[in-house]
């Protein structure tokens, strides 16, 4: 350790002028953030709605320079909001998406109240999906797709390509998507034999509250929000980060209802009898094989996953029928992969490069 | 800019994340998971004999409890499905879909 040098007086009013500005600029923002100015607009890429079936759209998002073929079909999960996927311009995955030449549509599944309470798998994955995938490929006016994933939704994604072997989908991108639950620490253990009902967390609408998935997400990181106040203080006065720190945090805040059904199947299917480990997965009376998915696949693992634990998602190649499935593990978090200056930096063009390289040139548009 | 950190920053941190660290674990703790059922079921007991004497008393005045307005909005979102599934239906067979795929 050297002896601390002495700042020259140059150096020290440089630093009190710095200091003077920052605080102006954190009592700015710091006011704004309180009482609630610029909250930050999310999900600006233009898009369209390309179908639509009870409170689940398909949004294609606007896009010139397509170079790629087939489409990209994004599943969304059914807890959060899909706008993470597209959280601001300059820090969205599908902008990325977009930009590398990728003809991207996503499928979000609103925002359920009671009339969706009854929503099983079997709506998701018999009904709307291959309805959903119909449309996109219509508008596309292509043979097949890629189907991309994110947490729940990569297990939406692989329900899909397991049940329906005859959708054509041409690759499957999975990321952050769960299968063995046995690994999924205290979020599968709390509804394991014993303990919770899948009933006593749902309420009077049927379905499990917004309220109790963020603050079971809450429980996983007791004192995530202390580190993040800190930060945002040290922060304040740079104005690209409270814009980013409120796009998050309004997303961290800003889960949905989980349809009461699916609820209770995915405590049964999945909390308790790990039926993806156990190969004893059955939807609709018939059993779904994984064997049967055999396009290309890349299993995108985060290994900084607190919500899908690296050791959770880490099966997928061992259960799926492909024979050209990959696995790309990425020293990032649950929504690092998607968002966020290390999305930026690494995850993103990782999946590009492989989403890329899996697909085909598209012919130009016709003038 | 990690070296910029200040003294209260360095502070917290180091208070953050020992402590952190160590109720991440016990979360992830099979015990936790037990702790936590059996306060959801103190809480949902809880909860539901206030609601019973809530009711009696609205009762008593003749007006709505909240599990009555629950009921009705139960009633109606259940015709909501009815009339989403037969205009569902309807499109399917617009379009030429089959209600649910051949369980084969």
């Amino acid at each position: 350790m050297g002896m601390p040098s002495i700042p020259t007086p140059a150096e020290v009013r440089h630093r009190i002028r710095r200091d003077v500005e920052r605080n102006a600029l954190r009592a700015r923002n710091g006011i704004e953030h309180v009482v609630g100015m610029n909250r930050a607009q999310v999900g600006l890429s233009p898009k369209e709605v390309v179908w639509r079936r009870d409170k689940a759209e398909l949004w294609r998002y606007a896009n010139d320079g397509v170079a790629y073929r087939p489409p990209v079909f994004i599943v969304m999960s059914l807890i959060s909001r899909s706008y993470i996927l597209d959280l601001y311009p300059g820090n969205s995955f599908i902008e990325k998406l977009v930009e590398a030449g990728f003809d991207v549509f996503l499928l979000d599944w609103g925002v359920p109240d009671e009339a969706d309470a009854d929503n099983d798998l079997e709506r998701y994955v018999d009904e709307y999906l291959p309805r959903a995938l119909e449309a996109a490929r219509d508008v596309a006016d292509t043979e097949d797709v890629t189907v991309l994933g994110y947490c729940l939704g990569g297990v939406l994604a692989l329900l899909l390509a397991a049940a329906h072997p005859e959708e054509p989908i041409r690759n499957l991108v999975l990321m952050a998507t769960p299968v063995d639950f046995q690994e999924m620490g205290m979020m599968g253990a709390i509804m394991g034999e014993g303990r919770l009902e899948p009933d006593h967390v749902i309420d009077a609408t049927g379905n499990v509250p917004s309220e109790a998935i963020r603050d079971i997400f809450r429980l996983l990181k007791p004192t995530a929000d202390v580190a993040s106040y800190a930060t945002l203080w040290q922060n304040l006065w740079n104005d690209e980060y409270v814009h980013g720190y409120q796009a998050f945090g309004q997303w961290t805040r800003d889960h949905i209802p989980f349809p009461g059904a699916a609820a209770r199947q995915c405590a049964t299917l999945f909390a308790r009898r790990n039926a993806f480990m156990e190969g004893t997965l059955r939807l609709g009376g018939r059993p779904v094989d994984l064997q049967q998915i055999t396009c290309p696949l890349l299993n995108v693992i985060a290994e900084r996953d607190h919500i899908v634990p690296s050791a959770s998602a880490d099966p997928v190649i061992d259960l799926v029928g492909s024979e050209a499935a990959e696995e790309l593990r990425l020293p990032a978090g649950h929504v690092a992969l998607v968002a966020g200056r290390q999305a930026a930096k690494t995850t993103i063009p990782t999946i590009v490069d492989w989403l890329q390289a899996h697909s085909e040139a598209a012919a130009p548009l016709e003038a | 800019m990690a070296n910029e950190r200040p003294l209260w920053r360095k502070a917290i941190d180091a208070v953050e994340r020992p402590v952190g660290s160590r109720l991440e674990n016990l979360v992830q703790d099979e015990r936790f998971s037990d702790v936590l059922a059996v306060t959801t079921h103190l809480q949902r007991a809880l909860s539901r004999r206030l609601e019973r004497a809530q009711r009696r008393l609205l009762h008593i005045g003749n007006l709505p409890a909240r599990t009555d307005v629950a009921r009705l909005s139960e009633q109606v979102a259940r015709l909501e499905r009815q009339l989403r599934d037969v205009s569902n239906r309807l499109e399917d067979e617009k379009d030429g879909h089959a209600e649910h795929p051949d369980p084969g």
